[in-house]
């Protein structure tokens, strides 16, 4: 199995407070990590931390072995991390397929002139990609929404919408953010076989951070146990199941 | 809800009726009086004057007021490239749009370093005042308070006085201008400058390098601005500091926003429809402003996106989308 993400030692200090406190793991080829914790143990900086949002104090982060580390956003996007928001990052103006061609901005071909000047060489990028970025709405059975403006499709739909876009450039590594909150139990299964499915056929490897516990438990290969920033337990589902460590720290009782 | 999208059909009359129109005002010299000409010349500065303005405030969603300046910059380097250089007055436009494309770069520069909103506004707001204050002072290049005339010359024998001769090359430059920036924003582009002033954060992670974005639109609405400023020094003939102030940006405001906040078919019709209302309102002396600023507010309250939005609801043809669907 290929290891994708290698992260190593990554911490990250704001004037004294410590929000990432030395966390190694590694994510390979078609697996799904789950990043678990209570709300403040420093999930969402770990994500920041690797896709390039807030600069790590210390700590590596590779790709394939291919150091990422002090990268902006988009520069570590176009080599192949790209991710999800906690609270949605559609673009609520544009129609759900100019959303997913968003997510292909780097696949498309033609310079600034080749554009301004209407050449074929852009035009015909241009065309491919529509033709892509339909077919992965049909996959989807979202292409008769292909149209409607984002910001008028219900929770549900966005969060999948923002999945199409965030996988259309085949990125080998996918950051989920709480993809299923706010779903209900029906767009939750969608959720789950959307993440099966890009882990299982696609290879793609997924870090997952999110709260509900049923569906981590069922999605994920390895779960990461966060508090304080700090890592406290590692382990298959299973294994955090039984984890006293686990137990003490994150729901409090034993 | 679901936006009705032109058909292929309707694409087509669509790129058709884009070069009609232009087609047919090849014709208004003949069918025109100079007093109408003259305006319709000014319509067309003002068309590109908006489209500039309108790209930065409505697409890229930056309060920047810059633009004026980047008018001023065109048309002052137009001035003085023509009369102290000796060079051909069209040879000026392109150059003059290069110059306000320097100055979209100055003033993405703080847009840049994370100065947004008001803060932005304020000091895009006193550029334009400082480039004021150089045309006054810069007395030797820019003749200062009294300003400079345009050097006469000709094209093929016809003088340059000519508003017939002006109308051709300023239509030229003009649907040049708007059929560019129409393939700009129905491209990644154009989606990408959309992007930004949706979700700034989100736009980065979809490897859009987004600093770029709003440097380059910076650049290319001053490079549309800086050209109107070129046909502005030819169409008035004498360039002087009092058409660069505060008057000109909220007259081209008013244009944006009755046009359609991010439309380039709305920036045409504001600029037309704004530059028009004045002339018919000579009719009632006296009440000029009042009946103007009652007709803008009026078009607002009742269009809040503008004339643009109207000709949406009448035909999917004029649906302004950022992508563009093979023919």
């Amino acid at each position: 199995m290929t290891t994708l993400l290698t992260v190593e030692g990554l911490s990250v200090r704001f004037s004294g407070l410590t929000a990432l406190d030395d966390v190694s793991f590694t994510l390979e080829e078609g697996n799904v990590r789950a990043v678990i914790g209570p709300n403040g143990a420093g999930k969402s900086t770990l994500f920041n931390a690797i896709s390039g949002y807030v600069t790590p104090t210390s700590g590596t982060v590779h790709l394939k072995g291919q150091e990422l580390t002090q990268l902006s956003p988009h520069a570590i996007a176009e080599q192949g991390i790209r991710r999800t928001f906690q609270n949605g990052g559609l673009f609520p103006a544009l129609t759900v397929l100019e959303n997913v061609l968003t997510g292909l901005h780097a696949q498309t071909e033609g310079s600034f002139l080749d554009i301004l000047l209407g050449r074929s060489k852009a035009l015909k990028s241009e065309a491919e990609n529509i033709h892509r970025a339909r077919e992965l709405l049909k996959l989807m059975s979202m292409d008769h929404m292909a149209d409607t403006r984002a910001g008028d499709l219900s929770g549900g739909q966005q969060r999948i919408v923002e999945i199409v876009r965030t996988v259309a450039s085949d990125p080998p590594v996918l950051l989920l953010d709480e993809p299923a909150v706010g779903l209900s139990p029906v767009a939750r299964d969608q959720m789950m076989q959307i993440i099966h499915r890009l882990a299982g056929e696609k290879g793609v490897g997924i870090l997952l951070i999110e709260h509900a516990v049923e569906l981590v438990m069922a999605a994920a290969d390895r779960i990461l146990v966060m508090a304080a920033g700090a890592r406290i337990a590692e382990g298959t589902p299973d294994e955090i199941r039984e984890d006293r460590a686990v137990l003490e720290a994150y729901l409090g009782h034993a | 809800m679901s936006q009705t999208m032109p058909t292929a059909k309707q694409r087509r009359l669509r790129s058709l009726l884009f070069w009609a129109v232009p087609a047919l005002l090849l014709l208004l010299p003949f069918a025109t009086n100079p007093y109408t000409q003259f305006i319709a010349n000014g319509m067309l500065i003002s068309a590109l004057v908006t489209l500039g303005f309108t790209l930065v405030i409505g697409n890229l969603g930056q309060l920047a007021f810059a633009n004026t300046a980047f008018f001023g910059i065109g048309a002052y380097g137009s001035a003085i490239l023509a009369a102290k250089l000796g060079l051909p007055w069209l040879l000026t436009i392109p150059l003059a749009g290069a110059l306000g494309a320097l100055g979209g770069f100055l003033a993405s520069a703080a847009a840049l370093r994370g100065i947004r909103s008001y803060y932005l506004a304020i000091i895009t707001l006193a550029f334009g005042e400082l480039m004021r204050w150089g045309y006054l002072h810069a007395k030797p290049l820019t003749g200062g308070t009294d300003g400079m005339p345009m050097p006469p010359e000709t094209l093929f024998g016809t003088s340059f006085s000519s508003d017939t001769l002006k109308f051709y090359v300023f239509l030229a430059v003009t649907v040049l201008l708007v059929k560019a920036t129409l393939n700009l924003m129905r491209s990644r582009f154009g989606r990408a400058v959309m992007a930004v002033r949706e979700n700034e954060v989100a736009t980065a992670s979809l490897a859009i390098p987004t600093s770029r974005v709003i440097l380059v639109t910076f650049m290319w609405s001053g490079f549309v601005v800086g050209c109107a400023g070129a046909l502005f020094s030819r169409h008035v003939g004498y360039v002087f500091p009092e058409s660069f102030g505060m008057l000109h940006l909220i007259a081209s405001f008013a244009m944006v926003l009755v046009g359609g906040l991010g439309s380039v078919l709305g920036a045409v019709l504001g600029a037309v429809l704004l530059t028009a209302l004045p002339e018919y309102l000579r009719a009632f002396p006296g009440m000029e402003e009042l009946f103007f600023g009652l007709i803008v507010a009026a078009v607002l309250v009742l269009m809040p996106m503008g004339l643009a939005s109207l000709l949406r609801r009448l035909s999917p043809i004029f649906v302004e989308r950022f992508y563009r669907e093979a023919p």
